[in-house]
């Protein structure tokens, strides 16, 4: 059972951690709906990392040595997703060197935003205890209720003079997140979709046509909580050595898997799209991670300039579902 | 459910490559090179089994998969086979004995050494895919756990054939078809005209025997539809291996450059599940295999 | 860790869409889209999101370079500045002003435009300026000044959303323009009509309703017949005709015998015509958007007027959700317009000519101003091979990869007894420099762009130039001081806008504070719009009524013939932009290089014996090029195509100079060529090592 304490203003909070940690904080404004347009998945897995350096003579490893920080109020979604991560990324030097580092101040949500579909995908939209350090949780008569789910997080307010608060305030958490979990728009094109795609039962013809509508512009890999692919490449430094950088890419590009020799085994774009879709919602993704790759952020449906997000290509698929699974 | 928030007690991987200093290089066929190099230190390399591969950095170039031919010795020297078709390549042929070079390895899951004792092999090599195959060939005529061994190896045409000295030294030991794709007569010496899969029933008649086993390694196509040959033949899709050749930049199954096209598959990285499959591994689960 | 946020503009193509600048210690580490940004949305294009890599400090050129006879050395500004200082002045005492002259860039920004035509006309006393519009736009600006009275895109990005039917003429803009492109997937989708009219199969036309792959060059043809069926069948907007426009009887004669030979011109039968017809003249509210597969033909400023005619015909201007709208290639080729960097035009459009114009200028100025008129860059070039034009100033272009008949530029360039370039990055056309300045990028200065639907837009500085970097005004202003001249002292970008405004009546309600209000303004915006306008010609024209002019079809200047037997058009990726200097150093952007950059159809292929990505030559009247192929069902048989970004391979190899007669436009969309299949296994040649082993054309 987590403990759960009244905080009356975050900035006490705030001044609190910024003894210890750096402060980041992703949201504009602790409280709003909406995610922020980025994820925060950067943090651990940087968008551009040097791996090592080569001196002529050895290869050394960099690790990022960052400061200890804490991201200050990160939703449920992008929670979630840094949980798929923390596996995915498990035995990733540079990943794990930067993760150990930070604490995890998540925020409940408890109006829906407009893309997001977190409680269809149980990533939301409450903060669940084993996806951050402290949740904060706004409480509508006023001041914040600050839950403690990690010996980090008791650890990281040790000290801080707070009141405990019992099990009737966090009943009345949980009928919030209930009341917003019902305010979610209809969701039924989504559960669809995923049942068309997780038993294979979207025609290549079909994912071919939603292939034509993707430009290949990376948007929706970057922004997506969840999308780890990267490429390398070396780059000379003025002294001489030479340093391998490995940068987010996007298996949505047609070079994605393009051989040296020219054979492409994923030349068509309806093939990638298919792969992308089926990363996120693929039965086989779910068994090894528990759950789906997609956490309900809807980033994609916003950035996708060929309107091949998730909400569109879900509906668009949803009429392959089996007839029962509704 | 809450789950951990972090895989603890995992041991961390290393992207970072050992040194290795190339020894030497001869030429091995058109733009093709068999190169030596050695570990700055014998011990950096766990010994690889026939089929794994290793990453190959070019210092200022990049990284590139490539298969052992033979694999690491006490002194750490070891050989692949390289043919210049890319920019690492490219830069690789540029370098010099004595150039520093970086490896990691070995990773993938290598031939099936253990399920070939007592069996009739047929090992099918196109093009390149000789390479990954050379070092099973060599240790199986060493150690002779089959009962048969035979070879068929297909080129696109005489120039592009590679590995001359060791089909040479096998064709002593087992028999060994070379097919050509395209051949002058004077080029086609004892070699036999057409594609492998053309040439196959030819071939079975000529071995005399039916194989129990069959390694693939070529271009995908030859592989997919030399494998349906053997299928509609009535062999188990269970007896039939192949090696699959994918970009790759981790090799640890983090970068994701290396995924099976396939539906069903799609979660399998090539580096980390590969690249030796079992045909039968690769096929659609909703689709009965017939035994 | 903590990050700085920078709002800007993508400094890509014309769309303008919003970029956040992501800094940290003066590093740039990542780019993103602007969510509530007017035009993008949140959305960005592959070159948008690689922009970061773009401006990257590898290869940037960080110090000025003097050319010795052993190649560049480091130079002082100081040094670099008098160098180009003596010489200019050289010239001008030996040649005259007409010797000189100056290329500006359409990725700069307004002020360094509105700086770069004021050091031409109010210090170097020449009109000789000009920018790449002429390779674009310049029969845009052309076509509709006489029929329209005004050259830009008449309506808004946002008006996609509000409109029946889509018409893209001639542009790929799914390509080109991503996020236009993505808009107009997105309104088709949600039930707008669409209809693409290409010889290629774009990816919109793979969507669309109806698809006319209509052969290059018979846009007139095809435009004829379907003003002729619109009128034959009365379906006109009679009252707005009537109302707003002029010349009606001599274009209804004109196309009155459009049908003839049409089928066979345009390869599109009359049903079709007849049905486009109908769906064009009948939509409540129809859109036009075209580009290059308009303008770049002999008959480019024809093509134009054509486009026009049907237009007005049908009464589709004028109102939201209609009009004829150009989409302009660079971030601020509008700008560049607008500014007056052409050798006719002072800022808006005020004509050299014109003698209260010029007085207007050098009254403001303060000094007499030249009444000659200008030479185009073409033009320029053409002078320079006879010797009458000897030094030229050049910034943010690469002539020799973008401009056609590569040879002829080169040695042109070659000629020049001066040739200053500022760049960011060692370009052909720089190698072949007497001066390189370091310039500073979108990211490293402040200043406006004005995107393809009129929009002025804050650009924002993110980062401090590297090393001895300058912004463009400001190394033209130490030209203009050099010169022994102030003209060009601004405090800073601000003063310059102000100044521009302020002679500029289309942009004269403007200000910075205005423009970041209201997240850019679009022009007209004066007293009587201070607000700026979406839509334009809602009431008139600028010249009273709009004009129908008839047009004629014009052939093609070379046809495909025994010699030459295929037809080569070009085109542009998604992934790359222009001569590829920014481009290309993103490594997802490199990589994305297709295996075979000359598309051709498998019929064509087949019949000369080319597999998929198999190595090819290329061959012109002027040029011959290696490349591999790319094998697709997305050219018709008889026609190939080529992307002109790689300078491996380049396109302009191989195209025809043959010229708009009003503009100048080059003819880059259609030339005859011969296509050869290499030796399998041949790694084709670049453009480097041909000229290596051919002896070609180096300084």
């Amino acid at each position: 059972m987590m403990s759960c304490y009244l905080l009356d203003t975050l900035e006490r909070l705030h001044s609190h951690l910024a003894r210890v940690y750096q402060i980041v904080q992703p949201l504009e404004d602790v409280g709003q709906s909406a995610p922020p347009l980025v994820s925060p998945k950067g943090y651990f897995f940087a968008e551009q990392e040097n791996l090592f350096v080569f001196d002529g003579e050895c290869f050394r490893e960099t690790l990022p040595q960052p400061p200890p920080f804490v991201l200050f109020g990160v939703q449920s979604c992008d929670l979630t997703a840094i949980a798929y991560q923390d596996q995915f990324f498990a035995r990733d030097p540079y990943y794990q060197a930067r993760r150990q580092q930070a604490l995890l101040v998540g925020i409940d949500c408890v109006t829906p935003c407009e893309h997001g579909f977190c409680a269809s995908v149980d990533a939301g939209p409450g903060v669940k205890a084993g996806c951050a350090d402290l949740i904060l949780h706004a409480r509508p008569e006023g001041g914040w209720m600050l839950m403690v789910c990690s010996d980090k997080g008791g650890e990281a307010i040790r000290g801080m003079e707070l009141d405990q608060m019992d099990d009737t305030e966090l009943r009345a958490r949980d009928r919030r997140i209930d009341d917003c979990i019902a305010a979610f728009p209809d969701d039924s094109h989504l559960h669809r979709g995923i049942a068309a795609i997780s038993q294979g039962r979207v025609p290549d013809q079909q994912w071919q046509q939603l292939g034509i509508q993707c430009l290949g512009c990376s948007g929706c890999t970057t922004l997506c909580p969840t999308c780890s692919c990267y490429g390398t490449r070396d780059l000379s430094e003025d002294q001489g050595d030479i340093r391998r950088q490995r940068f987010w890419d996007s298996c949505l590009y047609e070079s994605f898997q393009r051989e040296a020799s020219q054979h492409n085994p994923s030349e068509e774009a309806g093939e990638r799209v298919r792969r992308f879709w089926t990363h996120k919602f693929g039965d086989n993704f779910a068994k090894t991670f528990g759950r789906y790759g997609c956490v309900g952020c809807g980033r994609c449906e916003q950035t996708c300039p060929g309107v091949i997000g998730v909400h569109s290509v879900m509906r668009r698929i949803a009429d392959y579902a089996p007839d029962d699974d509704v | 459910m809450p789950r951990t928030m972090m895989s603890e007690s995992a041991e961390l991987l290393s992207l970072t490559p050992s040194v290795a200093e190339l020894l030497d290089f001869v030429d091995d066929g058109e733009a093709t090179r068999r190169y030596r190099f050695r570990l700055r230190d014998p011990n950096a390399m766990a010994t690889p089994l026939p089929g794994q591969f290793f990453m190959l950095s070019v210092p200022g170039a990049g990284e590139a998969p490539f298969t052992f031919t033979t694999v690491p010795d006490r002194e750490g020297i070891f050989c692949g086979l390289v043919r210049r078709v890319g920019s690492v390549t490219s830069a690789l042929f540029e370098c010099r004995a004595g150039d520093l070079v970086g490896v990691r390895g070995p990773f993938g899951r290598g031939w099936p050494m253990e399920q070939l004792a007592g069996q009739r092999v047929l090992i099918v090599a196109g093009g390149c895919g000789l390479a990954p195959l050379a070092c099973l060939i060599d240790q199986l005529i060493a150690q002779r756990p089959y009962r048969e061994l035979a070879l068929v190896y297909g080129a696109r045409q005489r120039s592009l054939q590679m590995l001359d000295d060791s089909r040479q030294r096998w064709a002593q030991q087992v028999p060994l078809f070379d097919t050509l794709d395209t051949a002058t007569e004077a080029e086609l010496g004892g070699a036999l005209l057409g594609t492998p899969l053309e040439l196959m029933d030819d071939i079975l008649l000529r071995l005399g025997w039916v194989p129990d086993k069959v390694l693939l390694c070529g271009p995908e196509v030859m592989m997919n539809t030399l494998a349906c040959f053997f299928v509609e033949r009535g062999h188990s899709p269970r007896s039939i291996w192949l090696s699959i050749e994918r970009r790759m930049h981790c090799a640890v199954g983090l970068c994701g450059h290396c995924y099976l096209t396939q539906h069903d598959l799609s979660h399998h990285y090539v580096c980390r599940d590969g690249p030796t499959y079992r045909w039968d591994s690769l096929q659609p689960v909703h689709v009965a295999l017939p035994e | 860790m903590v990050s700085q946020t920078t709002t800007t503009i993508c400094p890509f193509c014309g769309v303008g869409c919003g970029l956040n600048l992501h800094t940290e210690d003066d590093r740039l580490i990542s780019v993103t889209p602007q969510l509530d940004h007017p035009v993008s949305r949140g959305q960005l294009c592959s070159k948008g999101w690689s922009s970061a890599y773009g401006v990257d400090l590898r290869g940037r050129i960080l110090h000025p370079l003097i050319r010795t006879p052993r190649g560049f050395r480091q130079a002082s500004w100081d040094e670099a500045l008098t160098t180009i200082g003596e010489a200019l002045q050289q010239v001008l005492n030996e040649d005259g002003p007409m010797a000189v002259g100056i290329i500006s860039s359409a990725r700069a920004t307004n002020e360094d435009n509105y700086a770069a035509q004021k050091l031409a006309r109010a210090v170097l006393k020449t009109n000789n300026i000009d920018h790449c519009a002429r390779i674009c736009h310049s029969p845009t600006v052309a076509g509709l000044k006489q029929t329209l009275g005004s050259g830009a895109m008449t309506n808004s990005a946002a008006d996609i959303f509000e409109t029946d039917l889509i018409v893209v003429f001639g542009a790929d803009p799914t390509e080109n323009h991503a996020i236009l492109g993505g808009h107009i997937m997105r309104a088709h989708l949600a039930g707008t009509k669409l209809i693409v009219v290409d010889p290629r199969r774009t990816r919109l036309a793979k969507l669309a309703d109806m698809h006319l792959q209509l052969k290059p060059g018979s846009n007139i043809a095809l435009i004829n017949a379907l003003i002729k069926t619109i009128l034959d069948n009365h379906w006109q907007d009679s009252e707005y005709i009537e109302a707003r426009c002029e010349g009606l009887v001599p274009l209804a004669a004109a196309v009155a015998n459009a049908y003839d030979g049409v089928e066979r011109t345009t390869g599109i039968d009359l049903e079709t015509i007849r049905e486009m017809a109908r769906a064009y003249s009948k939509a409540s509210r129809a859109m036009i958007f075209y580009g290059m597969g308009i303008t770049q033909y002999v008959s480019g400023t024809n093509n134009v007027i054509a486009l026009s005619n049907l237009a007005l015909v049908c009464g589709q201007i004028g109102r939201p959700g209609t009009g004829i709208n150009p989409l302009r290639g660079q971030n601020n080729v509008q700008g560049a317009c607008d500014m007056g960097c052409l050798p006719n035009v002072y800022p808006g459009y005020q004509a050299v000519a014109d003698l209260a114009a010029r007085d207007k200028f050098s009254h403001a100025w303060k000094t007499a101003l030249p009444e000659q008129p200008g030479l185009t860059s073409l033009g320029m070039s053409k002078a320079a091979l006879d010797g009458s034009f000897r030094a030229l100033i050049l910034f943010g272009e690469d002539p020799v990869i973008t401009d056609p008949d590569q040879n002829q530029e080169r040695l042109a360039l070659s000629k020049l007894d001066l040739l200053v370039v500022a760049e960011l990055t060692m370009t052909d056309t720089a190698r072949m420099a007497d001066v390189v300045l370091p310039a500073a990028s979108f990211a490293e200065k402040s200043g406006t762009f004005t995107n393809c639907e009129r929009r002025v837009q804050h650009v924002r500085q993110a980062l401090p130039p590297p090393g001895e970097a300058r912004g463009d005004w400001q190394w033209l202003a130490a030209i203009a001081r050099q010169l022994g001249s102030d003209q060009l002292d601004w405090s800073d970008s601000e003063a310059v806008f102000r100044e521009m405004a302020a002679l500029t009546p289309s942009y004269s309600a403007m200000s910075y504070p205005h423009i970041d209000e209201h997240c850019g303004l679009q022009w007209p915006c004066s007293a009587e719009t201070p607000d700026g306008t979406a839509v334009l010609h809602s009431n008139s024209f600028p010249i009273g009524r709009a004009r129908l002019i008839p047009v004629h079809p014009t052939e093609i200047d070379e046809s495909a013939d025994a010699e030459y037997p295929l037809l080569l058009t070009t085109n542009r990726l998604h992934f790359h932009y222009g001569c590829g200097s920014m481009t290309r150093k993103s490594p997802l952007l490199e990589r994305e290089i297709p295996p075979g950059l000359l598309f051709i159809n498998p019929a064509d292929a087949r019949d000369l014996g080319i597999l998929h990505r198999a190595p090819v030559g290329v061959r012109s009247r002027r040029g011959y090029l290696e490349t591999c192929a790319m094998v697709s069902e997305d050219l018709p048989p008889g026609l190939v195509s080529m992307p002109y970004h790689f300078r491996e391979a380049p396109s302009n190899q191989l195209t025809n100079n043959a010229q708009d007669p009003v503009t100048k436009m080059p003819e880059l969309k259609a030339c005859a060529v011969a296509v050869e299949p290499l030796p399998p296994g041949r790694v084709p040649r670049s453009m480097d090592q041909l000229n290596a082993e051919q002896g070609g054309i180096e300084r």
